[in-house]
This record gives C-alpha cells, structure tokens and sequence, in this order.
C-alpha cells in the first residue's frame, strides 16, 4: 500500500513539478538502491512488501521474518526496544545460523547492506515515529571466565529458571520445550545451548549476555530482569539453599524471611522505576541492585560458554577420522569411564530433502561416536543429542503426530578397494548394496541388521547375528552402544579388518520433528578404521618416511634452484 | 514522514483519485482489533450522563468445554480443573469476556484512578482472561504460583514490538511499562506453560467494559449524544464493519443486547 502512494504521489508531483525538489528532500530514507537490493536478494523470502511472505517462504521454518511488525530477535537493546541499525546491519552481514537466513558479507559491499538496512526500516512504522534512539543494554562489569564464575552460573542459571526450556544441562529439552511456539504459531525450540555455532546471533560471551538480558523478541525466550532481586550473589545462595529445605529450624525460618523481606523491597523499587516514581534514595538503591544482577548475569553467561566448545567440531574426514583405539582388554560397556578417554568424531546431519517426504526443518545437528576393539570384537558408543525422549507414535497435543525415534548406522556390503572406488549411493544404496544396524528407541537393548539397495529398499536380514546392544536417554541426549565380532560368518554383513579404512554413514529420526520413513537427517559418507595395533613395524616406518620426504624436499629444492637461473 | 503522508493525502484528494489506493491489502487482520477514534479523547467533567447497559448471548451449538491437560507442575498447576477459555458460555446462553464500548466518543469521564489494572497468574491460570488497560498505565502482573512464569505479551503491529518478561516464582509483582497508544486486544501468553492465555486491550478512555459471567456489561455516566456500540470476542468476531448506534439522552438509560455466533 505505502508502495502505491509513492508511485502515486511521484506522478502527481510530476504533474505538480514544482514539489518535485521537496519530495526529494523529505524522503531520504527510501533509497532507490537498497530498494534494488532487497527485491534482487531479499524479496523471494521476506517479500516484495517485508511481509516474510516471499515465494521461497512456504517451506521455511523458523519463517523469514515479517518485516512490518517491527520484531527483531537479535539486538544490543533492552526488552521491548526496537534494535540499532547496527544490530540490522550486523545481523544481515553474518545471517543467522540455525536457519535459512544467509550471510551477505560476501555477496553485497558494506554499502549495499547498510542501504538494506535503511530499506527493511520502512516497512515499520515504530522506526520512524521513534524519537529517542532505543536503550541499548551495558555491558559493563563483564567477569572474566573462569571455572568459579562457570560454577556460580550454574547456580544463577537454575534460579533464574533456565533449565524449564532450556533443559538440566541445557540441551533444549526443558520439561516446556515440546510446547513452545514463536508469535507467529509456528513451532519453535529452544536453543541446544551445547551447540553454540547454530545461535542466531552469535556465541561470545556477550552475546550470550544481550539475549537473555533483552529476551528474543517473537520467541519464547523472555527477557531476564534477576531472580533475587536485592540479594547478593551469596544471599540468593543462601536464599536458594534455604528454600529447598524440606524443614526450617526457627533461625533459619527468620533468615529467610528477612531475606525475602529485602528481596521484595528491591522488587517493588524496581517496579517504581518502570513508572518513572522512583526518588533519589530509591534510584540509588536501585542502581546498587542492578550492579549485582548484572554480576549474576555475567556468571550465567560464563554458565552458558562453558556448555559448548569453542567452535563447531570438525567433521570426521581426514585426521579427524573416526579411529578405533585397540585395547587388551575387554570392551567397555556403556557407562564404562574408559570412554572418557577418548575424543569423540563427530558426523554433522543435514535434512533428507532428495526422496518424498523430506525433511526442510532438521533438529538434530550431529551424531558424535567413540569406538574401541580387540582381537576378537568391536564397540561403537553413538552419541546424539535430541530434545524429547519418543519411544512410540502418537498424537500430540502441541507437537501434531509424532512418532519413534531411531537411528540407522550403514555400511557397505563390500569394503571397496580402495578410498577413491565408487562407494553404494549414500542414501541406503542402490545397485550397490549396504548393510544398516537400526536401533530404535522402544526396544533399547536391540540392533536389527538390514540389507539396502534404496531408501525404501531396506530388508530385514534372515540371519540376525551376534549383535549386542544398549541405548540410553538422559538429559535431551541418547547414548547408543553397540558390540559386534570383527568377522562374522553371514555373507552379507560387513566383515573388519585393522587399518581398512571402512565407509560409514548414518541416518536419524527424531520423532518428535515428524521424522519417519524418508523424512529423517542423513549424513553422506565418512569413514572409521580400527586404529593398527602398535607393533615395532610403527618404529621403522617413521624416520623412513621422514628420510624418505626430506630427500625429496632437496631434491625439489635443487629443481627449483636450477629452473630459476 | 508524517507531513510527507499528509501532503500526498491532500494532493491525491485534490486530483480526484479518491480514497482508493488506502484500502488496506490486509484488511482482515485489521478487523480483528477495536476501533479507536483519531480524535484525541479530551476528559471532561460529565453531569447527568446516561447508561448503557444489556446482555450479551451466545447463538449456534455450544462446543464442548475442552478440558486442559497440564503437562508441566502439576504440583501448582492441576490443583483445579481448567478449560479452554477461548468461549465461556454460561446459563441461558450468557457469553462472557465479550468487550463491549464506543467506537467513536471523543470526550467523557476520566479514567478511574483507583481502579486496579492487574493481571493474576495463580494455579497457572491467567486471571482475568480478557481485561482492558487505559493506555499509559502500567499492567501489575501478579504471580501467586510457586512456579516460574513469563509474561508474553505479542507485538502489535502499529506501536509496539512484542513484550516477554520472566517472572520466577521469588518475584510477586512485577510492573510492565504502559502503552503510548490504543491498540488491541493482544494475545497474552505464558509460554512455559504454554495453555495460559489472555487478552489486553489498551485503550484510549473509560467506556469499555468485559462481560460477566451472566453476559451482563454495563456503560455508566456516558455524556448525552449518539454513539456507535462495539463489542469483540476472541472466538466470535466483532462488528467492526457494523456498529449499533445508540442514542443517549442526558441521565437516559438504554438497553442494547447482542447475539454472537462463532466467526467464520
Ligand atoms: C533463504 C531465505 C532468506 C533470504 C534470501 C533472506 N533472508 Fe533474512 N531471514 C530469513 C529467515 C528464515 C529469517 C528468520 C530467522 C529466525 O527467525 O531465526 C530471516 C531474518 C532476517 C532478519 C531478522 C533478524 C533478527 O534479528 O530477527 C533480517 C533483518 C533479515 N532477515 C534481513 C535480510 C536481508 C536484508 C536479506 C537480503 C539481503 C535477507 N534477509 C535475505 C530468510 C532469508
Ligand atoms: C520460555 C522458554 C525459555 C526460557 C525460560 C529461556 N529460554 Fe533461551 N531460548 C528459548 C527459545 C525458544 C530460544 C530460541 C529462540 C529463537 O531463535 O527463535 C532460545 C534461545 C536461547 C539462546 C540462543 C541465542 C541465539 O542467538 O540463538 C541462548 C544463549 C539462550 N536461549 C539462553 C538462555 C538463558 C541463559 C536463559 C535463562 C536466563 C534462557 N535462555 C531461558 C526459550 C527459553
């Protein structure tokens, strides 16, 4: 509409060419060119009127975001402030992992974006009625990391009630978790706040501070103003501690009391302030008790670091390769200590999309696997993070129809000769077969072994062999193990050998996101070996190798040498 | 930029092509909201004013009451039996949280001063299910659960971005910031326990009221003069596009009943 009254109102000036100079002057803010950026990069999802109804929108979720109700998730601003045109450009150089939103550092100058940013404001109109520039949150007395701020945090993170979506160790699998929806009424979940590399808008420390501090406006996610309010970080300890008592002695009972006393003075100075009633003892008062939220909030952020690495793993190809440590011993089982030891691979999933019906919306990041074998046996742990525990179909009140989840870990039938020869299609073969163990979440203690030659050409093999088996959910995370010999004696099952490097690949359904069939996340081909036994072979070969290359080395040297004069 | 709208609106007008290009593409969604007004409502001292008052019914076949399933707390939150509470029919077809007001006054009483604008969360149950906020004051929300809530309160299109505050359970009252501008209602919510659910209007003066139990609204100390009557329901629509005009005489009394059905 407000598109029509420019054209119309461009005409009609034209007609009245005496205003033309004016208009020119009071509108600085439609750019012709950002209006050319957007309809080129932006319109097909967000749409030609910002109303996130672009032609690529229907499949997306979470939605591209409707420009005209002026909700941003992503900002340096308090709770219910518009965001900076610096978050806008920021956001729309990096995108927003996690979904579909891409980044535009490489596509678009620094020019062009900051031209889009002017444009996506005039879709709303709080952006030009807005007088004073928003609040934007501080963030001062930022503490630095440590184990102690990290142990403090968790503390604060209980308090403040993260874990009800965010979950006990926060994998996203609060008890409210499978009820959440975004303002628009699509389902949406909490962050997996182990998985820092898909938050939308970054994973420093402070960005993990500004989200919690000014919520994610047209989420779930509130905005956090303490939970022990006026208390210090050792009286909301304390504060914490004494409520969970299940008896109070009378001191203790008086101890609480006053410190609940105080912590409700401070709330309803708090309140003061949100009118603008507050005088000068109270803002004092005030200020001192925001210090010591801020100091909170700063360990919770601290918390929240500490639950992911540094960055995304690397994926399980080349030296990251999943490699099966050989041991005297026997195999570990599933809660042995003895897989602590090891660092697990780690095998990023992406959403089934090439065969009906397919999977646009993936919620599940990655499997991650140890392994460890003998002379005789081999042992896989299998380890995915998924939000809801699902063991059977059903109909689910929020969530629609779910069903089981499982997981599907493929092989070749035949190992091919060699890493370059062609491998069976990735997606459970074709011509070439694959051999598949299926786990599924009913039947925790069982491995079924098929045979494929397609996606929907999965057949139950006759003979079921000595497979054993152990799944485990726990804290929005499974742990599947898995042991099996090293040869068996069916034909159609995969026989091991040590440094053959073996393809794998995996398929997994979280059932709570309507995986079934077809529908799941899927990796492509990777590989694992059974590590070689060390032998004194291992001795030889390495200075021979390092003789070997150094050779070559002045040799090339000399090449290079002699060309150049 | 408003200036600019203005001098575009005069020209356009002043061409002849009329009021055609501001039909709004998404009508619908406007029609979901009260109408205020454009006229800034001036308080004034009202003498003699007139009521109105009546009943507002339900019509068409009672869906049944569709009982909430608590999945989260049960401890504080299945003490008592909850509802949907999107259509609240009571005996005889009495329909309550209908809002029912004038579209159109533009002077009156002031707002009450005393009365208290609060919102209740007890037993996870907001209360009361739709309620009307004169705009620039604060909502108190009231948390007598010991469980942790937030308080979502959706973006509305025109003047605000959406609101969402934690309360935890330490935290009893807590004040949210008052609207600039009319605007409504807006769904309420509190999504860790995702079946809480309300409405809020922000509105620009006191001639709103919400419907009872038994369906019953009344208007007070409303100055003489002919008004249009509104009314809006969550699940029966409103009559945006209709509006009874009532007339009242000073210290008359007029009775105007409404039969709702559910909006298509
Ligand atoms: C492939 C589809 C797609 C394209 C193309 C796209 N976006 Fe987005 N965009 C999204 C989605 C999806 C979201 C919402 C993500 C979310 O809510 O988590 C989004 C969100 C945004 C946001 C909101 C950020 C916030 O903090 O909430 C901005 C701003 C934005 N996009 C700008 C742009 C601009 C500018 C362009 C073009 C240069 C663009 N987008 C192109 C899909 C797209
Ligand atoms: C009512 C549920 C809820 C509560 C309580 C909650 N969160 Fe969240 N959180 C969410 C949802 C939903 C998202 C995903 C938002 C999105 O991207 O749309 C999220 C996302 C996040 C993210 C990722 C941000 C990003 O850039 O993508 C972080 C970090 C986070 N939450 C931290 C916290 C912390 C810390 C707390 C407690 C102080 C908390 N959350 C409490 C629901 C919640």
């Amino acid at each position: 509409m407000r598109k029509s009254i420019y054209v119309l109102s461009f005409i009609i000036f034209s007609i009245f060419s005496v205003n033309i100079m004016v208009y020119a002057q009071d509108a600085p803010e439609v750019s012709e060119k950002g209006k050319e950026v957007y309809e080129e990069s932006c319109a097909h999802c967000h749409g030609v009127e910002g109303r996130g109804d672009g032609s690529a929108a229907k499949n997306l979720l979470p939605q591209p975001r409707d420009f005209t109700g002026g909700i941003y998730k992503i900002r340096s601003t308090a709770g219910g402030e518009l965001p900076t045109d610096k978050d806008l450009f920021d956001i729309i150089s990096k995108g927003m992992p996690g979904s579909s939103m891409p980044e535009w550092e490489s596509a678009l100058s620094a020019d062009e974006r900051w031209e889009v940013v002017a444009y996506i404001k005039t879709f709303y109109e709080g952006f030009k009625e807005n007088e004073s520039p928003p609040i934007e949150i501080s963030l001062e007395g930022k503490i630095p990391y440590s184990e102690e701020s990290v142990e403090i945090g968790k503390f604060f993170y209980a308090q403040f009630a993260c874990f009800e979506c965010h979950g006990n160790v926060g994998r996203g699998d609060g008890t409210s978790a499978p009820t959440l929806q975004d303002e628009w009424g699509f389902k949406s979940w909490p962050a997996n706040l182990a998985q820092s590399w898909n938050f939308r808008g970054g994973s420093s420390t402070e960005d993990i501070y500004k989200r919690f501090i000014g919520g994610i406006a047209g989420s779930a996610m509130p905005m956090f103003e303490d939970a022990s309010f006026g208390l210090s970080v050792e009286e909301a300890q304390r504060y914490g501690q004494l409520e969970n008592k299940v008896e109070m002695t009378d001191a203790e009972d008086e101890e609480f009391n006053s410190l609940d006393e105080k912590m409700g003075n401070a709330y309803d100075i708090l309140d003061m302030m949100t009118e603008g009633l507050a005088d000068e003892e109270q803002k004092q008062l005030h200020a001192e008790a925001m210090k010591v939220f801020q100091e909170k909030s700063w360990h919770i952020a601290n918390y929240v670091k500490s639950l992911a690495p540094e960055k995304r793993p690397e994926p399980a190809i080349g030296k990251n390769a999943l490699r099966s440590q050989y041991t005297v011993d026997t195999l570990p089982t599933i809660d042995d200590a003895a897989w602590e030891t090891l660092e697990a691979s780690y095998f990023p999933l992406v959403g089934q999309i090439v065969v009906e019906p397919r999977q646009f919306n993936p919620t599940i990041d990655s499997v991650n696997v140890k392994s460890f074998y003998n002379d005789t046996e081999v042992a896989f742990l299998f380890i995915w993070d998924d939000r809801t525990n699902n063991t059977e179909e059903m109909e689910d009140e929020d969530l629609g129809k779910t069903f089981e989840d499982a997981i599907a870990i493929q092989f070749p039938v035949k190992i091919p000769e060699d890493p370059t020869a062609p491998k069976p299609y990735f997606l459970w073969g074709g011509k070439k077969a694959v051999y598949l163990w299926q786990w599924k979440a009913s039947a925790a203690d069982t491995v079924t072994e098929l045979t494929a030659k397609g996606i929907t050409k999965a057949e139950v093999q006759e003979v079921q062999g000595d497979l054993q088996a152990e799944g485990k959910y726990t804290d929005g995370q499974y742990r599947l193990w898995i042991k099996r010999a090293l040869k068996t004696d069916d034909k159609k099952d995969l026989q091991i050998e040590p440094g053959e490097f073996v393809p794998i690949a995996f398929s997994v359904w979280d059932g709570a996101n309507g995986d079934v069939d077809t529908k799941r996340v899927i990796s492509s081909w990777y590989s694992f070996v059974l590590e070689p036994v060390p032998s004194s072979k291992r001795f030889i070969y390495p200075p021979l190798v390092a003789l070997l290359s150094l050779g070559i080395l002045v040799g090339l040297r000399g090449f290079v040498q002699r060309r150049n004069t | 930029m408003k200036t600019k709208m203005l001098v575009c609106f005069a020209l356009l007008l002043a061409c002849g092509f009329g009021l055609i290009v501001f039909a709004d593409d998404h009508e619908e969604e406007e029609m979901n909201k009260l109408v205020f007004s454009k006229e800034a409502y001036k308080p004034v001292a009202v003498n003699n004013g007139g009521k109105i008052s009546g009943i507002v019914k339900f019509e068409g076949k009672v869906p049944e009451k569709k009982k909430i399933a608590i999945n989260k707390d049960p401890k504080v939150c299945d003490v008592v039996e909850k509802f949907d509470e999107s259509l609240v029919v009571g005996e005889d077809m009495a329909l309550k949280n209908t809002i029912v007001y004038l579209m159109d006054i533009t002077q009156g009483k002031e707002f009450d001063k005393d009365a208290k604008v609060e919102l209740d969360q007890k037993e996870c149950r907001f209360n009361p299910h739709v309620q009307i906020i004169p705009v620039g004051t604060a909502l108190t929300v009231l948390n007598n659960d010991k469980a942790t809530h937030n308080v979502h309160i959706f973006g509305t299109k025109k003047n605000r971005t959406s609101i969402n505050k934690q309360q935890t359970k330490n935290r009893k009252r807590m004040k949210l910031a008052s609207a600039k501008a009319a605007e409504g209602p807006v769904e309420v919510k509190c999504d860790i326990h995702g079946w809480m659910k309300a409405w809020v209007a922000y509105v620009p003066h006191p001639y709103f009221a919400v419907t009872n139990e038994k369906g019953e609204f009344t208007l007070e100390n409303v100055p003489p003069g002919e008004y249009k009557l509104g009314y809006w329901h969550e699940t029966c629509g409103n009559n945006n596009k209709e509006p009874v005009v009532v007339t009242i005489a000073a210290g008359g009394e007029v009775k105007q009943d409404f039969t709702l059905k559910i909006k298509k």
